[in-house]
C-alpha cells in the first residue's frame, strides 16, 4: 500500500511500534515501580502520588470483589474528571472488568438502553447524578450502585422496592481489607471499556475495545509526540475521560509517562474559570482541548491569553476540525502551533494527527498515525479506492481499532470491513498523505466537541404534544464549531411560541444539544420516501441567521 | 444602572449570537445558567471577554465569577461598581 505520509513523519515518529502484550494497568504499575513518588493526580488541594493512587485503585478493586464484580463484568461510569474516576477505572482494569464509559449529560431512556444494552451489574457515579441512575435502574442488571458523595445528596434518593442501596465509594476503600495487588489474569485480548457514542438512528452503541486496542493507540499518539524527560510534568485534564480523547490523551498517556494530572471536573459553568486559575498555577506541558474551548480562551484579551498560554508545550485539539483564526491567534501569541488529532470512539482515540511540533497545512486533520492504514473510497459502494483529491469516505485500519459493536453483529459488519474501519466522515487525500476531513455522511453535528445527531434532538421534540413533526441540522458557529438549528411543524390549530419550545428542550436533553435557534415551518420538507431534506433546512437555518 | 443593563442586554445577545432572545423582553432578573439565557462555559468564556473589551472589567476567577455571572442585574452591578471606583 502506498503511504506517502510517512516522508512527513517528524525525525522522532518511527514508522512502526513494537506493541507489548499488556493489559492498561500495567502503565500505572510501570508508573508506581518506577517513581511512587510523583503526584499522579491533583484536583483542587488534593494531591494523590502514584503510590497512594495504586494503593486506593487496589483497595477499591477489592471491595467491588467482595460485591461479586469479576472479570468479565460490566461496570458503568458516569463520572466527570476526578479521582474517583481514576481509582474506579484502574480498579476495575485489574479485576479483568469492562468499564462502561458514559457520558455524564445523558439521562431518561438514553441512560437505561445504555445500562441494558451493556447489562452492567455495577454503576459508579456521583451522588449529583445517583437520581438520573435510579430513575432507570428497574429492569436493568445493575445490582450495585457506588456513589462518591459530594454533596450528601444519597441521604434523599427515593428508592423504591427492589432498588439496591447505594454504597458509598470512601467508605468501600477505606473499609477495603487490604491493599494488595490483585491476583487476577487480563489478556491483552480481553475487552476492557465499552465506549458508548450517539448512533445516526438516534440509539446507542458501544465501541468494544480490549485493552491490546487501548494500550496500541496510546502508545501511537506518545510516539507521534515523543516528549522525553519531562518528570513530573503536568497535563492539565479538562476533556472528559468519558470520551476517548480524554481517556487517553489525558488519562493514560499520564499515567504511562508518569505524570501530573490536574483534573478539572466541569461539574458547573464555572469550572471553565478555574480552568484560567488552574493554567496559571501549573503551567501544565500538555493541554488537550476541544477547538470551542481553544476558540472561548482566544476570545480572551491577547494579554490574558497569552499569559495563559504561553507555557503549553504540547497544545492538542480534536472532537472537530480547529478554525483557522484559532489556529492562527495561537501562533501568534505563543510562537508555537496546535496540534489536530483526528478520532472516534471505535478507533480506541486517534488515527491521524498533525505532525508535531510543526503542525500540517491549513485544514488538515493530519497524517495516519505509525501503523494505521488509511484509504479514501467511493461513498457509496464503500469499495473503489478514490483519486487523490477527490472526496470519498475515508476508511482507517490499525491496531487501535474496535472489535467491532457491543453484542450488535449488523451494525458491525456493516461498519467493520475486512478489518477495516468505516468512518462515515468525507474526506479527501492530498498527494503529501495529508488527510482533510470535508464533512459527514450521516449528518452528524460536531457542536463544542460533542456528537450530536439530528435524530437526537427531533425525537425529543417531537414528544412535545402540540409538535407535529421536527426536524436539525447542523450550521457554522465562530465559536463552536456548529449550533443546532431546529425547525418545527406544528399541530393543525396548535399555538406554541419559541421560548416554550427552548424550554421544552432544556428540560429534555442535554444542554449542549439545545437548538440555538427554531424555525417553524408549515411542514418539514421530506422527500417522497420521508426522509428529510436537511439541505433545504440548512439553507433556510442559514437565512434566518442573516 | 437601567442604561447599562439595556446596553448589556443587547450586547449579550449579540455577541452569543441569541437568535430566539429579544433584549427587549429580558428581565433584569434573568439568570445567566440552566432555566435562564441556558449559556454554556464557553459561551460565559466569551461573555468573560465582551465584559472586558468593552468595559474595562476583568472577571477571571471562579470566586468573583461566581458573584458576578447569577443575573444580568448581577453582572451590570459589578460592571457599574467596578468602572466608577477605576
Amino acid at each position: 500500500m502506498n503511504r506517502p505520509w510517512l516522508k512527513h513523519y517528524e525525525a522522532h515518529v518511527p514508522h512502526s511500534l513494537i506493541y507489548p502484550e499488556i493489559p492498561i494497568q500495567r502503565f500505572l504499575t510501570d508508573s508506581v515501580a518506577r517513581h511512587p513518588d510523583h503526584v499522579a493526580v491533583t484536583f483542587n488541594d488534593l494531591h494523590f502520588s502514584y503510590r497512594n493512587v495504586n494503593e486506593r485503585v487496589n483497595r477499591f478493586a477489592h471491595a467491588l470483589l467482595k460485591l461479586g464484580v469479576g472479570k468479565g463484568d460490566r461496570v458503568a461510569f458516569l463520572l466527570v474528571n476526578s479521582p474517583t474516576y481514576v481509582f474506579a477505572f484502574f480498579a476495575v482494569m485489574k479485576l479483568g472488568a469492562v468499564v462502561v464509559n458514559l457520558s455524564v449529560g445523558i439521562q431518561g431512556e438514553e441512560l437505561a438502553r445504555c445500562l441494558k444494552d451493556s447489562a452492567a451489574k455495577a454503576v459508579v457515579t456521583l451522588d449529583l447524578f445517583a437520581q438520573g441512575v435510579y430513575a432507570v435502574i428497574l429492569n436493568t442488571a445493575v445490582e450495585t450502585v457506588i456513589l462518591h458523595s459530594v454533596f450528601g445528596l444519597e441521604k434523599t434518593l427515593p428508592l423504591e422496592q427492589g432498588m439496591p442501596q447505594p454504597l458509598l465509594f470512601n467508605e468501600l476503600v477505606a473499609s477495603a481489607g487490604t491493599a494488595e495487588e490483585l491476583k487476577v489474569q487480563v489478556s491483552p485480548g480481553d475487552v476492557a471499556v465499552l465506549q458508548f457514542t450517539s448512533g445516526s438512528t438516534g440509539a446507542p452503541k458501544a465501541a468494544t475495545l480490549t485493552h491490546k486496542n487501548v494500550v496500541a493507540s496510546v502508545l501511537q499518539s506518545e510516539a507521534w509526540i515523543g516528549i522525553r524527560g519531562a518528570g513530573n510534568a503536568s497535563v492539565l485534564c479538562i476533556i472528559p475521560f468519558f470520551h476517548v480523547f480524554g481517556m487517553s490523551a489525558c488519562l493514560l498517556i499520564s499515567v504511562l509517562k508518569g505524570y501530573r494530572m490536574v483534573l478539572v471536573p466541569r461539574i458547573d459553568l464555572m469550572d471553565i474559570l478555574s480552568l484560567m486559575e488552574t493554567l496559571k498555577t501549573y503551567k501544565p506541558l500538555s493541554f488537550p482541548a476541544v477547538p470551542s474551548l481553544w476558540a472561548g480562551i482566544l476570545s480572551l484579551p491577547p494579554e490574558v491569553a497569552r499569559e495563559h498560554l504561553s507555557p503549553i508545550t504540547v497544545a492538542t485539539s480534536g472532537g472537530a476540525p480547529l478554525p483557522q483564526w484559532v489556529h492562527e491567534r495561537f501562533e501568534e501569541l505563543t510562537g508555537r502551533r496546535i496540534v489536530e488529532a483526528y478520532g472516534l470512539s471505535e478507533a480506541s482515540s486517534a488515527t491521524h494527527f498533525t505532525p508535531y511540533p510543526k503542525g500540517g497545512p491549513v485544514g488538515s486533520m493530519g497524517l495516519p498515525l505509525p501503523d494505521t492504514e488509511a484509504r479514501i473510497v467511493d461513498r457509496e459502494t464503500g469499495e473503489t479506492e478514490c483519486v487523490v483529491g477527490e472526496i470519498g469516505e475515508l476508511v482507517v485500519r490499525g491496531p487501535q481499532i474496535m472489535q467491532g459493536y457491543w453484542k450488535n453483529e449488523l451494525l458491525t459488519s456493516a461498519t467493520l470491513r475486512d478489518g477495516w474501519l468505516h468512518t462515515g466522515d468525507l474526506a479527501r487525500v492530498d498527494s503529501e498523505g495529508f488527510f482533510f476531513l470535508v464533512d459527514r455522511k450521516d449528518d452528524l453535528i460536531l457542536s463544542s466537541g460533542f456528537n450530536i445527531y439530528p435524530t437526537e434532538v427531533e425525537e425529543v421534540l417531537k414528544r412535545h404534544p402540540k409538535v407535529k413533526d421536527a426536524g436539525a441540522v447542523g450550521v457554522p458557529d465562530r465559536v463552536k464549531g456548529q449550533v443546532v438549528v431546529a425547525a418545527i411543524a406544528l399541530k393543525p390549530g396548535a399555538e406554541a411560541d419559541k421560548q416554550e419550545l427552548m424550554t421544552y428542550c432544556r428540560d429534555h436533553m442535554p444542554e449542549y444539544r439545545v437548538p440555538k435557534a427554531i424555525l417553524l415551518m408549515e411542514e418539514i420538507p421530506r422527500d417522497p420516501a420521508g426522509k428529510i431534506l436537511r439541505r433545504m433546512l440548512r439553507q433556510d437555518a442559514r437565512v434566518s441567521e442573516g | 444602572m437601567s442604561e447599562l443593563l439595556k446596553e448589556l442586554k443587547i450586547k449579550i445577545v449579540q455577541e452569543l449570537q441569541l437568535k430566539e432572545v429579544n433584549p427587549a423582553q429580558l428581565a433584569d432578573d434573568t439568570p445567566f445558567f440552566d432555566k435562564g439565557l441556558g449559556l454554556d462555559s464557553v459561551d460565559l468564556l466569551v461573555l468573560v471577554a465582551m465584559v472586558d473589551r468593552d468595559y474595562g472589567v476583568q472577571i477571571f476567577t471562579r470566586e468573583l465569577g461566581e458573584k458576578v455571572f447569577i443575573t444580568l442585574s448581577t453582572l451590570a452591578e459589578y460592571i457599574a461598581k467596578t468602572r466608577k471606583t477605576r
